[in-house]
């Protein structure tokens, strides 16, 4: 089996492992928060399952997980009850794909259906959610809102709605009207807080008071009590709560008689001893799997800078002469020891970014086969590296992207013919190292963002303000915002219920950010910037003014010193081709030097025929190194300035590349406004 | 009869910049000594530079930048304190805490050059104290860097 597919295999092993203590849970009585939380979890787990499966081409493994996921859809819907029996054939079904997937990992063809010797316990299952005579149960039109709205709950949430409903719980709305620069802020505010009070079904767009500006939203929540007093209402922010429907007016013959999640606390034993606190529940807790040799690395390194400690130690007892300097040489030894500890530990954590991409390939693969589009798919960047736990969490907002960009963003072959483009379509996924960001760039020649379709879908959503203009930017950010979508329903192919609201708010969740642009019929650039929290850099050690910096290695062309004394605005000649100079100090607005000897030729990094180059002016070379990057806080962002590194000596500032080549032009350029 | 109950606040008086200041102690983290600060080279507007603090760089407020302050007398810092937003403060001195009723505390002159960074101003015995207003400070340091 195909070694790149290591990280996909432990991943799937570490679902499984989720899923099945998610069903242990499950058999005993929970609240039902907990279990609807708990049924969402293996919905999600499931559907993760058949999408990896499905990159991997293992389409009857694929075909199992998807049923497996309808029937964990049908318990999140209320329609179908978490009972021992239930819970018990999920878990034997869980337990066929887990061995179905230790087999395929061996190397074994795959079975036609993974769930054969189920297949009778999963249709009782499904006969057994099936909507009664008569058709569904919907008690959605209890809400006291309007038509519009009530149309534009899903299915999921109409199924909610009614099974708390039948169950006895109140459903509250919250409106509120938000300010337009920072609605999606609060917005995700409100929805925490709710989300905290009871179960949060529905977030809507909804009309803003008459005279009152802003965006307005229907926040639907179910709980026993709703305290107003709770909201994080800000100052001049419009907030409204009613009651939308109220549980005693359910007909008697239509409560307690369908298989619903309990929403009450299981009643307490008669004579059982008052309960205990419950135990805090368990913290999701972050699984490293790692070959043992990295461990033995670490250790090994831990030994080193414990026998450094220990000569240390010695010399500590001995007299020591005057200009003796094994002290410092024993500390700067004890320092790259400890440095080269926790290299071990980061790597322990990092992944190549290969693994991402190496999930994405396949499933291009089936996408462009089911959908008869043909597709030219490149990466670049695969040998960077990323945290462990980003590619977990990276991959689904990926897949959402690509599957997006085949499945709606390409032309048809015929239609590309027609417009003179290539039949196969471009996609174009990079990765790149900014500072300590890395930066995804994934770029299509398909027929970009429809910006009209938008801006008409934001205004009939009421997203938009009628009569007003909006910027290509913004309109391309509004589909990014919670409620909107295009679609009238999802296609097959780009799955249910992930929008790219839910893209954005898994990127902005590791800090990062989403930002989209497209071109009407040449195409769309989508760009992710996730931050990493520790990077070890190569980087040239430089002096100047007095302090030392860091340049990273990877934009280092080349490093010259010699006789001759350079100033700001020289030229100098590089290998026969002449380039400008401007020294560091100019650059970071210090004082300019009275000529210095070395410079550092800087190239952009990544660039490749068009790069820019600059020869950077500084004091001294002092050579290279590993140096832990330590990200400078937002308040104290220096210009030309990536972050810092704690030295034995103080802080070595290292530089960021791409922004000093932008001071150093802008300098330049002065100088010749100047002249 | 019982007399009416007046909110308090709690506040830390220091001596900061060569002027008496009110910090509230809901605004602190902490109060931690002087540690030498490190030069920013290229420093934005309102940062003297950082600090180690808890393992991360913590900016350092640049007094003589604020509005009300250029010229001002500081002395040698002798503490720090930390704001919630992560922001040190460096102080020349500590004075005391004080119990304020927060009806004491009143609108900043709109002449005084230091109102984009203080809550108000609060009349103790006599004597006027400019409040230091955390939100405040941070929002024009950030108003620094955009007008760069």
């Amino acid at each position: 089996m195909d070694q790149s597919f290591d990280d996909v295999w432990a991943e799937c092993e570490d679902l499984f492992a989720q899923a099945r203590q998610t069903l242990v849970k499950l058999k005993s009585p929970q609240p039902a928060h907990v279990i609807q939380a708990s049924v969402n979890a293996l919905f999600r787990t499931t559907h993760t399952l058949k999408g990896m499966a499905g990159m991997l081409g293992f389409t009857s493994f694929s075909r199992a997980a998807h049923r497996m996921e309808d029937i964990f859809d049908l318990m999140r819907q209320g329609r179908l009850r978490s009972t021992d029996s239930v819970v018990e054939t999920l878990e034997a079904g869980v337990l066929a794909l887990e061995s179905g997937l230790a087999g395929l990992r061996r190397g074994r063809e795959e079975p036609e259906d993974y769930l054969h010797a189920l297949r009778r316990q999963l249709g009782e299952l499904e006969a057994l959610a099936r909507p009664a005579e008569g058709g569904t149960r919907d008690l959605t039109t209890m809400l006291d809102l309007s038509t519009e709205l009530l149309k534009s709950l899903s299915e999921y949430e109409r199924t909610r709605v009614t099974a708390l409903l039948m169950n006895g719980v109140p459903i509250h709305g919250v409106t509120v009207c938000l300010d337009f620069a920072t609605f999606d802020e609060r917005l995700r505010l409100f929805n925490e807080v709710l989300g905290a009070q009871g179960e949060l079904i529905s977030t809507l767009p909804c009309d803003v008071p008459e005279g009152a500006e802003g965006l307005g939203f229907l926040l639907i929540v179910a709980c026993a009590t709703l305290d107003p007093a709770s909201l994080p209402t800000l100052e001049g922010e419009l907030v409204g709560t009613a009651l939308l429907a109220d549980p005693s007016r359910v007909p008697a013959s239509m409560r307690n008689e369908v298989a619903v999640q309990p929403t009450e606390e299981p009643p307490p034993e008669p004579e059982a001893p008052a309960a205990p606190p419950q135990a805090p529940q368990a913290q999701e807790v972050e699984i490293l799997r790692l070959p043992a040799s990295r461990v033995e690395e670490l250790e090994a390194r831990l030994m080193a800078v414990g026998q450094l400690r220990d000569a240390a130690s010695l010399l500590l007892h001995q007299p020591l002469a005057a200009g003796d300097d094994r002290p410092a040489a024993i500390l700067g030894q004890i320092e790259d020891g400890l440095l080269e500890v926790q290299k071990s530990l980061l790597q322990m954590r990092m992944v190549r970014v290969e693994s991402l991409f190496s999930r994405i390939e396949p499933m291009v693969k089936s996408l462009s086969r089911d959908t008869g589009k043909p597709v030219r798919l490149s990466f670049q960047g695969s040998d960077l590296e990323l945290e462990r736990n980003l590619l977990g969490r990276l991959s689904d907002p990926f897949l959402h992207l690509v599957r997006n960009a085949v499945d709606h963003g390409f032309e048809s072959p015929s239609e590309r013919l027609a417009l003179g483009k290539n039949e196969a379509g471009s996609l174009r996924i990079s990765a790149s190292q900014r500072g300590r960001n890395l930066r995804f760039d994934i770029r299509d020649d398909g027929r970009g963002f429809d910006l009209e379709r938008i801006e008409a879908r934001g205004l009939e959503l009421g997203m938009l303000k009628p009569g007003q203009t909006y910027t290509p930017e913004r309109l391309h950010r509004l589909t990014l915002e919670p409620g909107f979508s295009t679609q009238t329903r999802a296609s097959q192919l780009s799955g249910r219920g992930v929008g790219m609201d839910v893209v954005r708010a898994e990127i902005e969740a590791l800090g990062g950010e989403i930002h989209l642009t497209s071109e009407a019929r040449r195409g769309s650039l989508i760009r992710l910037t996730i931050p990493l929290s520790r990077v070890v850099l190569s980087c040239l050690r430089v002096r100047c003014a007095g302090q030392t910096f860091g340049i990273p290695l990877g934009s280092v062309v080349r490093v010259q010193a010699g006789k001759q004394v350079r100033h700001g605005g020289d030229q100098v000649q590089v290998l026969s081709q002449s380039m400008p100079l401007e020294s560091l100090q100019a650059c970071l607005g210090l004082p300019e030097p009275d000529g210095q000897r070395a410079f550092v030729v800087l190239g952009s990094q990544g660039a490749a025929s068009k790069s820019v180059e600059v020869a950077l002016g500084v004091d001294e070379i002092q050579g290279r190194g590993e140096v832990l990057l330590r990200s400078l806080p937002e308040l104290a962002h220096a210009s030309g300035i990536m972050g810092g590194s704690l030295q034995e000596e103080g802080i070595l500032w290292v530089l960021d590349p791409e922004a000093v080549l932008g001071l150093a032009m802008d300098s330049l350029m002065r100088r010749v406004a100047r002249v | 009869m019982s007399e009416p109950v007046t909110e308090q606040g709690t506040w830390l008086h220091v001596k900061a910049a060569g002027m008496d200041l009110l910090l509230s102690t809901q605004d602190l983290r902490e109060v931690v000594a002087h540690s030498p600060v490190a030069p920013l080279p290229g420093r934005p507007r309102g940062i003297d530079g950082v600090v180690i603090y808890q393992g991360e760089f913590l900016p350092v407020l640049a007094w003589k930048d604020l509005p009300g302050c250029e010229g001002s007398k500081a002395g040698p810092a002798a503490a720090m304190a930390v704001l919630r937003p992560r922001l040190g403060i460096p102080l020349d001195r500590l004075i005391g805490t004080m119990k304020v009723p927060l009806n004491t505390l009143k609108e900043a002159d709109e002449n005084d050059p230091a109102i984009s960074w203080i809550a108000g101003v609060c009349e103790v015995e006599g004597q006027s104290f400019r409040v230091l207003d955390g939100d405040r400070l941070v929002a024009l340091l950030r108003r620094f860097r955009g007008d760069r």
